[in-house]
């Protein structure tokens, strides 16, 4: 078998195959290791310089012995045999029982799929390339709009591999390239001031800034931020919620996302623990969460479990299908697993998490989904959101959006919290437009300290009642 | 000054630094022994124990700044990466702010033990800490209407951790710290089909300071049963109270924009404002780093500055921003810190009870959920349940409804503080009221 990437730091067969011994020594279920080298990169200007920039070295394994649905995790920075024998002595400890046998042949995963091809690598780009494109996004944002007084512009890289082997015998290294750009405006018209901004990420080399792409940073982050001078907060109260297509997204990934991870339903401590195969919502809706969106922030080749990763179809035809699982959940409910199962770093045994959850195209027209609405708001841009998992309560921070009155966008309105219940929600929605768009935004989920980079989409969606946090009535 | 393997290593990183051609550096180093135990419904769910480690440096290179860390401590690999940091500070601007702090800001640290390692860490062991967790699940089920209850998560948790801090143009700093945690999360079922969750937490630096788990399950079980029958309030002006324990979220959007970045850069609500009156008379709250066993004490700052008391807000008055040296120099005031360490208000003399009686109607907020505060206006909105207030009593439980407005007119609205802060956080907050609060809801 050949080690690609973690040769360098001298990770072996026989390495992997003593910690997997060691673990399993206590009568563990299952044992994995999961090896980490992460390298970011960030240039930033500020007050028109290119004058910061900061790097972070992340190496380090962790290693984890499940018994039933129960977990022992060691993890450290020291990749050394002494260092892993003892995490795998301290992960070993869930279980008390005779030692396991461990598989005498670990064996590379093949046929992974290539979900992010690299054409520049990030390895491979000087810095004499990205500060000339971070210079020229400020000069461009000022040039925009003579109401810019500040620009912050951040470039951040990733680059780095994972590799995990667990006690079937299987191997799997995954490259896991990551980029994000920022740009962020203050500007200021008759003393008053405003901010905003755009991001961009994307699993990712140097080309993925294409001049198009480029242009829109600069566009939408000063068109987003100027039009808050016009904006103000809506009423307050319930009224139908119109979501424009992208990010609004964000929908899905609290009114339901979360509450579809198996091991909150394992627990039953989930709304929608026993709903599955219920009808959540009109036919017309189909939610998925999906791992293959090619270059997105949320795509992977695999999860963090080894386990191939495609859709998890969490809602069918307006019934709920399918459940977000890591192996432990997938065990207990005798499925195979999703690879849904996800961790932030070495230092975390994985959970089920999201990908790029979205919404299938429907049968509407978004110009016939505003027209409906007498009065109501339309969310365009978010910066937020939360749910209760239990309770289904869930919110989401509206930045910009309109009034829509008489079936017509009429005043842009601004920083305006919607919440809901997941379930209601859902049920609620009753226009799908055929207008789906996956958001090109660096979106990070976090769930019980771990934090993950997501994606999400929605075509135009009408929930027909939701409560507004405006001012006033 | 004692030393200590870490201290040698980070000492020796920073003379790297130097070697590799940093004009000044400043070294971090840290080390951690983290142990957590996670007991659900009856048996363990997860065990986690680790010990970590760390380096960060900031380079100054001839006028230029570059911020890295690195987890990778190989000699060589940290040698590579120190030199691969210099030559990528070297392709930047130049910028005249940037450099080490004036030496003079290091001395007078206070002479005070602040007494933030429990020497008993040693001795805690894995059977005691699942001895807790099963005692905080038993407590919870103990509390009647426990039939309701769907499922019990709790934990105990303990950190031991070492840090210094290597400053070339003369500081150098050691600190060892402990902490300790339980907590408990209950889930309950309710008629419509939806199952609240609530939670309790304790702990601080001392074993001897975390409550009884029996006093903390019961309190989460007893929480998450009072949130049975949550329903949705009306629309409506009306005066608010936060509890104790929440409002650490209200507080942080407020200070939030009291740091120096935010300042500078013109993107805060309280920029230009030293010296205004911020709040109502109520709102007075100190800065102290000097707190004995406090969770958020220090001796020196990030950047090694003397830790020293200093008044943020005096009589609703804005008296001091969180600023670091390289704001301030754009800027041109003197420091305080960056970060806050304690908060210590001006309290109040009385109970949560009291306050609720004489307010006789409104909303307690016990949760937040989701929603934003815009640093650069104000503007909030902010997802929130809790408890109606009728006759100056706690009434049915409210949720899926929100809060907005302006901070600046919200804490002109302070109208009474509580005599109870909030021990398990730095922010140590009491409870809070605001009187014209908008809700929104059905």
């Amino acid at each position: 078998m050949q080690i690609r990437y973690f040769e360098r730091f001298g990770v072996t067969e026989a390495l992997i195959a003593e910690t997997l011994a060691a673990a399993l020594s206590r009568g563990g279920d299952h044992a994995d290791v999961y090896f980490q080298h992460r390298v970011a990169t960030d240039v930033g200007v500020e007050d028109g310089a290119v004058n910061r920039a900061h790097a972070a070295v992340e190496l380090g394994v962790g290693v984890r012995v499940v018994k039933g649905a129960q977990t022992g995790y060691g993890y450290t920075e020291d990749v050394t045999l002494p260092a892993l024998l003892e995490c795998a002595r301290t992960a070993a400890a869930i279980a008390d029982g005779p030692s396991r046998t461990t598989p005498a042949r670990l064996h590379l995963a093949a046929g992974l799929p290539d979900r992010y091809p690299l054409v520049r690598r990030w390895e491979d780009v000087r810095p004499d390339e990205k500060l000339p494109l971070v210079a020229a996004l400020n000069e461009r944002a000022f040039a925009a709009d003579p109401r810019v007084k500040k620009v912050n512009v951040y470039l951040r890289d990733e680059s780095g591999a994972i590799l995990m082997a667990d006690s079937s015998g299987r191997v799997v290294e995954d490259e896991q390239p990551m980029t994000l750009l920022f740009l962020s405006v203050l500007a200021e018209q008759n003393g008053r001031r405003e901010q905003n901004g755009y991001n961009v990420a994307g699993r990712a080399g140097f080309e993925f800034y294409s001049p198009e792409r480029l242009d829109r940073v600069v566009r939408e982050a000063v068109a987003r931020t100027t039009i808050l001078f016009e904006a103000g907060p809506p009423p307050a109260g319930e009224m139908p919620v119109v979501l424009a297509a992208g990010s609004s997204g964000i929908l899905l990934h609290e009114a339901i996302g979360h509450g579809m991870e198996a091991d909150f339903n394992r627990k039953g401590v989930s709304i929608y623990a026993d709903k599955i195969g219920k009808p959540v919502a009109r036919p017309f809706v189909n939610i998925v969460d999906d791992a293959a969106p090619p270059g997105a922030r949320g795509a992977i080749n695999v999860d963090d479990e080894g386990n191939a990763a495609g859709t998890t179809r969490l809602v069918e035809n307006g019934v709920l299908a399918t459940y977000m699982h890591d192996a432990i959940s997938a065990k207990h409910y005798g499925v195979s697993p999703t690879g849904n199962g996800r961790r932030e770093s070495y230092r975390h045994p994985p959970l089920p998490r999201m990908r790029a959850t979205y919404m299938l195209p429907g049968p509407h027209e978004t110009e016939e989904i505003i027209k409906s609405v007498k009065r109501g708001i339309y969310c365009a841009n978010f910066s937020n959101g939360q749910v209760a998992i239990g309770a289904g309560d869930f919110t989401f921070y509206v930045k910009n959006g309109f009034l829509i009155e008489d079936g017509k966008l009429t005043r842009p309105v601004k920083d305006v919290n919607v919440i809901g219940n997941g379930p209601q929600a859902l049920e609620r929605v009753d226009m799908v437009s055929n207008d789906l768009a996956i958001d090109e935004g660096g979106w990070t989920c976090g769930k019980d300290g771990q934090s993950v980079p997501v994606s999400q989409g929605l075509p135009t969606v009408r929930v027909s009642s939701m409560t507004v946090g405006g001012r006033g009535s | 000054m004692s030393t200590s393997p870490l201290l040698e290593s980070t000492r020796t990183a920073a003379r790297l630094a130097l070697k590799k051609g940093a004009t000044e550096a400043a070294a971090g180093g840290w080390l951690a022994r983290h142990v957590e135990v996670t007991w659900r419904d009856g048996k363990i769910e997860k065990v986690s124990e680790a010990t970590t480690r760390g380096l960060a440096l900031d380079l100054y290179v001839e006028g230029r700044y570059t911020a890295v860390s690195t987890s990778d401590l190989r000699p060589e690999a940290l040698e590579r990466f120190v030199e691969d940091s210099v030559a990528l500070a070297r392709k930047l601007a130049p910028d005249p702010h940037r450099c080490l702090p004036d030496p003079a800001l290091y001395r007078g640290q206070a002479e005070v033990d602040l007494q933030l390692e429990d020497p008993t860490h040693a001795a805690l062991d894995s059977a005691t800490r699942r001895r807790l967790a099963e005692e905080l699940e038993a407590a919870a089920r103990s509390v009647p209407g426990a039939d309701k209850i769907l499922s019990v998560t709790t934990g105990a948790s303990d950190t031991r951790a070492e840090s210094a801090l290597v400053q070339t143009n003369g500081f150098e700093g050691t600190r060892r710290g402990t902490d300790f945690w339980i907590s408990a999360e209950v889930t309950v079922k309710d008629a419509d089909g939806r199952r609240p969750e609530e939670s309790a937490a304790s702990g601080g630096r001392f074993r001897d300071r975390v409550e009884p788990s029996e006093t903390v399950g019961k309190r989460a079980a007893e929480r998450a049963l009072h949130r049975l029958g949550t329903k949705k309030g009306d629309s409506a002006v009306m005066t608010m109270a936060v509890d104790a324990r929440s409002a650490g979220r209200i507080v942080a959007a407020l200070l939030g924009p009291l740091g120096a970045a935010s300042i500078q850069q013109k993107r805060s609500f309280v920029e230009g404002k030293l010296g205004a009156a911020i709040g109502s008379p109520l709102l007075d709250l100190t800065d102290d780093p000097l707190v004995v066993r406090g969770l958020g004490s220090r001796l020196y700052d990030g950047e090694g500055l003397a830790a020293r008391r200093f008044p943020v807000f005096e009589a609703g008055v804005l008296r001091n921003y969180y600023d670091d040296t390289y704001y301030d120099r754009k800027l041109g005031i003197a420091p305080t810190t960056a970060r806050t360490s304690n908060l210590s208000w001006r309290l109040g003399d009385r109970s949560q009870p009291e306050l609720l009686r004489e307010l006789k109607e409104g909303i307690l907020v016990t949760g937040f959920l989701g929603g934003n505060s815009n640093g650069t206006t104000g503007d909030f909105s902010l997802g929130v349940r809790g408890f109606r207030i009728r006759n100056g009593a706690l009434a049915e439980p409210v949720g899926e409804m929100n809060v907005s407005g302006n901070q600046l007119e919200l804490w002109k609205r302070l109208t009474a503080v509580g005599n109870d802060p909030y021990r398990y956080s730095a922010m140590g907050t009491p409870t809070l009221v605001f009187e014209g609060v908008q809700f929104a809801g059905n």
